[in-house]
């Protein structure tokens, strides 16, 4: 979706994400990153942070719940080398393997966010520090990470 | 202890199996898992008219109960489900309706055909385009399969395990399907041939991934008081329970120290008159490696992060697998990894032929109980205790 389309319609919104399920629990998620901002849902009650986006907080069972832009900063928690897999644009097996990082991200314990990492699979360690920053997949803002100074 | 007053009540009376291939060659899943039910009911000494349940697993492909029914032409059926694969969901749900009465007799079924994402074969056959199945439409999710890569990167972070530490589950199961003439994957593996496999999704290679086959597995259950009138060999489940973490998906898993196998464990353990001492021979899942080293160390054989260490302290060098205590053999069929991908079935179907001594060449002596503990970390963990009756 180009950013000169500020409010696109609930059918321009999952046609620009056609390889996953956008949905009413998923849609603010989504529409985040049309705006390459990573909402993260928080309990409007208890504060508590949740992902992916559920209907009510798994602590509190509030159904308040904000999404709510996260900072971007986290640490890589999983990390693995892809040799091949689904085929992606921008995504070359041959040339090498694709790293994909599950990011720890500051907010909250074990609040984790999967996706690759811009810097390479050497630089994909268990333990970096890393930061948000947006690719472009089928035509539509990608979130991914690239690492930070510690 | 938990509840668990269907202790030995009911009881595997046949089996049936097509054996797994790499290509069972131009056959649908319900003519292999037809083949299969055939030789189950057949083995329990039935007919197709005394099958009253059928809990048909919904494998991609496979039949449904109504077309298991009708393929067999069994006349009544008072019970049916289809449940997610994994061998313990549909066992569950079978020994449940024969011991509430929903059913007398119950045929389970398991029926796998190789999946297009999974097998460069299966994507080439204009038959198999319409079966799909969990699989990541993006590099950039865990769901499914690649989520045991992702966490083995943390199992090598946390505990320093070694490559070896897989390649040891590798190596015993291959061993193991080299005496079992139903397996897919015979030929002997190295050390060597393991960590110089090709990786896929590092830090897993090519043969820390199980096998994708073509074939079925079929089961006959009824109570054991028919039981013993059928035959002089039954297997009665003693205890079994599936077990479910709270996260909803693979990378929010709080860590490897709290996942279902942790509940499977605890709830096996309280519902169970014997443990790791009593088991004669024990079926850890193999989908992927690491699987295996969870259940070893989770069901509490050794410590976390030791389960490489623990294969390779019982490793007998003779026969070239795992012994553990040089008594018990881990998968004697070759498991997932190499007999097949059966999600299971496989397992469960070589402990009843181990409890009944009929293994012949790979028999455990004298064995009496079996440890089967078949899923991952996530949404399948499961186990069961069989004993011969
Ligand atoms: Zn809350």
């Amino acid at each position: 979706m180009p950013p000169s389309n500020p409010d696109p319609t609930d059918a321009e919104l999952v046609d620009s994400f056609p390889y996953v399920q956008v949905d009413h629990d998923t849609k603010h998620f989504y529409r985040g990153w049309l705006e390459r901002r990573l909402l993260v849902n928080r309990c409007g009650d208890c504060g508590h942070w949740h992902h992916p986006p559920k209907p009510v907080c798994p602590q509190c069972l509030s159904g308040s719940l904000e999404p709510t832009e996260v900072s971007g900063r986290g640490v890589i928690h999983l990390s693995m080398l892809l040799h091949q897999g689904p085929r992606a644009p921008g995504v070359d097996y041959v040339a090498g393997p694709h790293p994909v990082v599950t990011v720890e991200l500051e907010e909250q314990a074990a609040l984790r966010i999967t996706t690759t990492l811009v810097d390479g699979p050497e630089a994909a360690a268990i333990g970096t520090p890393v930061e948000l920053t947006w690719i472009e997949r089928h035509g539509s803002p990608f979130p991914a990470f690239r690492t930070r100074g510690s | 202890m938990a509840r668990n007053p269907i202790k030995d009540q009911v009881a595997i009376v046949g089996i049936g199996t097509t054996g797994f291939r790499r290509d069972a060659g131009g056959r649908s899943s319900a003519s292999l898992g037809v083949e299969a039910a055939i030789a189950a009911i057949r083995d329990a000494g039935l007919t197709p008219a005394d099958i009253d349940g059928i809990t048909a697993v919904a494998e991609p492909g496979a039949p449904r109960p109504n077309q298991v029914a009708a393929m067999l032409g069994i006349p009544n059926v008072r019970h049916y489900a289809s449940p997610s694969p994994v061998a313990v969901f549909g066992l569950v749900d079978a020994i449940n309706a024969v011991f509430s009465g929903a059913c007398d007799t119950a045929l389970l079924l398991f029926s796998m055909l190789r999946l297009p994402w999974g097998s460069r074969s299966a994507a080439a056959d204009p038959f198999r385009k319409h079966l799909g199945f969990g699989a990541s439409v993006i590099p950039e999710m865990l769901m499914g399969a690649p989520a045991y890569a992702a966490w083995a990167s943390r199992y090598v972070h946390e505990y320093g395990a070694r490559r070896e530490d897989f390649g040891y589950v590798a190596l015993n199961s291959r061993t193991n399907a080299a005496s079992n003439p139903l397996a897919a994957m015979r030929a002997p593996l190295t050390m060597d041939d393991y960590l110089s496999a090709r990786m896929i999704r590092d830090p897993l290679c090519l043969l820390d991934m199980d096998l994708p086959v073509d074939g079925a597995d079929a089961f006959v259950i009824t109570t054991a008081e028919r039981a013993r009138d059928l035959r002089d060999d039954p297997v009665l489940i003693h205890a079994a329970t599936v077990g479910l973490a709270s996260e909803g998906d693979e990378d929010q898993l709080g860590g490897l120290s709290r996942t279902g196998q942790h509940v499977v464990v605890e709830q096996l353990k309280a519902k169970s008159d014997l443990w790791l001492d009593d088991v004669d021979v024990f079926f850890p899942y193999d989908g992927f490696t690491i699987i295996t080293l969870g259940w070893i160390e989770n069901l509490g054989f050794c410590g976390p992060g030791e389960g490489g260490k623990f294969l390779e302290s019982h490793w007998d060098e003779k026969s070239g697998r795992a012994l553990i205590d040089g008594r018990v053999p881990i998968n004697p069929h070759g498991g997932s990894l190499s007999e097949g991908a059966t999600r299971g079935s496989g397992h469960l179907r070589e402990a009843v032929v181990q409890l009944r001594g009929d293994a012949g060449d790979r028999q455990v002596a004298g064995a009496r109980t079996a440890l089967v503990t078949p899923g991952g970390f996530f949404f399948n963990s499961q186990g069961v205790i069989l004993r011969s009756g």
